[in-house]
């Protein structure tokens, strides 16, 4: 049996993540990279949209609490991943496939490390049941 | 009289609700019958099917469908119906969005039956019997129709010329749509027969709505005597108006209960569950993860109430038969 690689969409602040890097290069490290302008921005639908289009889990990465660049970009998605994840929960996808974490990290040096281990956390889950 | 148009009126997975309210035109519908030939309705009249079956390709006029397609019969009647008719009107929130009968599809077929034919405390089936399709008795074969893994909305199933949404429609909505058909006065092919915009826009109590609203805790309109004048939100009981579409004639906000989003999302918006979510969570007004946490586990099945009316469409639980939907 071929072994199961989780499919993991990325998206990420470009004010926080990974922007003195060079985007090709970070890109070749990450599968499905979405590098946006602010977290905020990131739309409930774009979630759903990952999962229906085969994706097994979806990490988003924003800024640290109160240094969005727009305010408060990041806990508005924060309060929609909560949520989000309660619903995704009654189509049976577990909450555990959506994580959101709030850092810096200008280089993305951590940003292949937190997808590893999101991916870690995938593999226990196995594939979406439902769908 | 033979050249009047013909009409057919016809339930698929519906619960009669849609026909009811044909029949609330009142004195106007004698002015429809006026006008047009009714062909079926079995919710009014006594009609055969077979006589359908004898109908040429496209005899008909307008079929009037409502409820959504559970069953191998709802599909069967439908392209029927389809193949018999120039003009199909998905007519209710289940015809056009799956309705609440759509949020079925949360549990699978086997849950439903399990739960139907087995589970339940008031079932007695001490032999865990099942509908079954085809059973034999004494020689003779009784049939059922089949019972389909997934709701559908009637455009998952046929092609669908117009729509009309609500549960159920009004009848100023109703009338204008008949009266499109017979002075041959329609709108491009796949138009909803209703205003465009949401309704917050046409709802009274968006003049008392303040400026910046926020959510410290989540209501339940049973648990409240909600002001009959303020926006729901603003009370912090959860309104689908922001995401659904205007024309329903406000039956529900005027007395005193929020809307629960029958009529569907406005035009272009493609998933209303996620987008009420968006804009629900925006008012959420809370410090700490917990203070976040605290008020959204208070909300009771969001799931329900994001796609009250509308999961058989949404961006997760859309499906068509046989095939991959595209997203």
């Amino acid at each position: 049996m071929e072994k199961y690689n989780p499919k993991l969409v990325c998206f990420s602040c470009k004010f926080g993540w990974g922007y003195l890097t060079e985007e090709p290069a970070l890109a070749s490290k990450i599968n499905s990279w979405i590098p946006v302008v602010c977290s905020g921005k990131i739309d409930t639908s774009h979630i759903l949209k990952a999962f229906r289009a085969g994706a097994d889990g979806v990490l988003i990465l924003g800024c640290s609490e109160g240094h969005c660049h727009y305010q408060d970009g990041n806990v508005q998605t924060k309060k929609k991943v909560f949520l989000l994840q309660k619903v995704l929960e009654t189509f049976g996808i577990e909450p555990q496939r959506v994580e959101i974490r709030f850092s810096l990290d200008p280089e993305g040096k951590s940003m292949p490390h937190l997808l590893n281990k999101m991916k870690e956390n995938l593999i226990k889950l196995g594939p979406v049941k439902r769908l | 009289m033979a050249n009047k148009p013909k009409v057919a009126i016809y339930w698929l997975g519906a619960c009669a609700g849609c026909d009811e309210a044909i029949v609330d035109l009142n004195e106007a519908i004698l002015q429809v019958v006026e006008t047009v030939e009714i062909v079926l309705w079995p919710l009014a009249m006594d009609f055969k099917y077979d006589r359908i079956e004898a109908m040429g390709d496209e005899e008909i006029t307008l079929s009037i469908l409502t409820g959504s397609v559970r069953n191998s019969d709802h599909e069967e009647m439908a392209r029927l119906l389809r193949k018999k008719s120039k003009l199909v009107l998905a007519f209710g929130a289940c015809a056009c969005f799956g309705g609440t009968a759509g949020l079925a599809n949360f549990k699978t077929r086997e849950d439903i039956f399990n739960w139907v034919y087995r589970d339940a405390p008031t079932v007695v089936n001490p032999e865990t019997k099942f509908p079954q399709t085809e059973t034999r008795i004494n020689g003779k074969i009784l049939t059922l129709p089949e019972f389909y893994d997934h709701v559908y909305t009637l455009n998952q199933i046929i092609d669908v010329d117009f729509y009309l949404p609500g549960c159920p429609p009004p009848p100023d909505l109703i009338a204008n749509a008949v009266n499109a058909v017979v002075s041959g006065d329609l709108p491009p092919k796949g138009s909803t027969l209703a205003p465009r915009s949401a309704l917050c826009d046409t709802c009274s109590r968006n003049k008392k709505k303040p400026s910046r609203m926020e959510i410290r805790q989540i209501k339940r309109i049973h648990e409240v005597e909600a002001d009959p004048d303020s926006c729901f939100l603003a009370q912090g009981i959860i309104c689908l108006g922001p995401a659904t579409r205007s024309g329903c004639g406000e039956t529900c906000i005027k007395t005193n209960i929020p809307c629960r989003g029958c009529f569907g999302p406005p035009p272009g918006v493609v998933g209303a569950g996620p987008k009420y979510l968006s804009a629900l969570t925006s008012l959420i007004k809370a410090e700490t993860d917990e203070d976040i946490r605290e008020i959204i586990d208070s909300i009771d099945d969001p799931a329900g109430y994001f796609y009250r009316f509308t999961e058989p469409t949404s961006i997760l639980g859309r499906k068509m038969p046989g095939k991959q939907m595209e997203e």
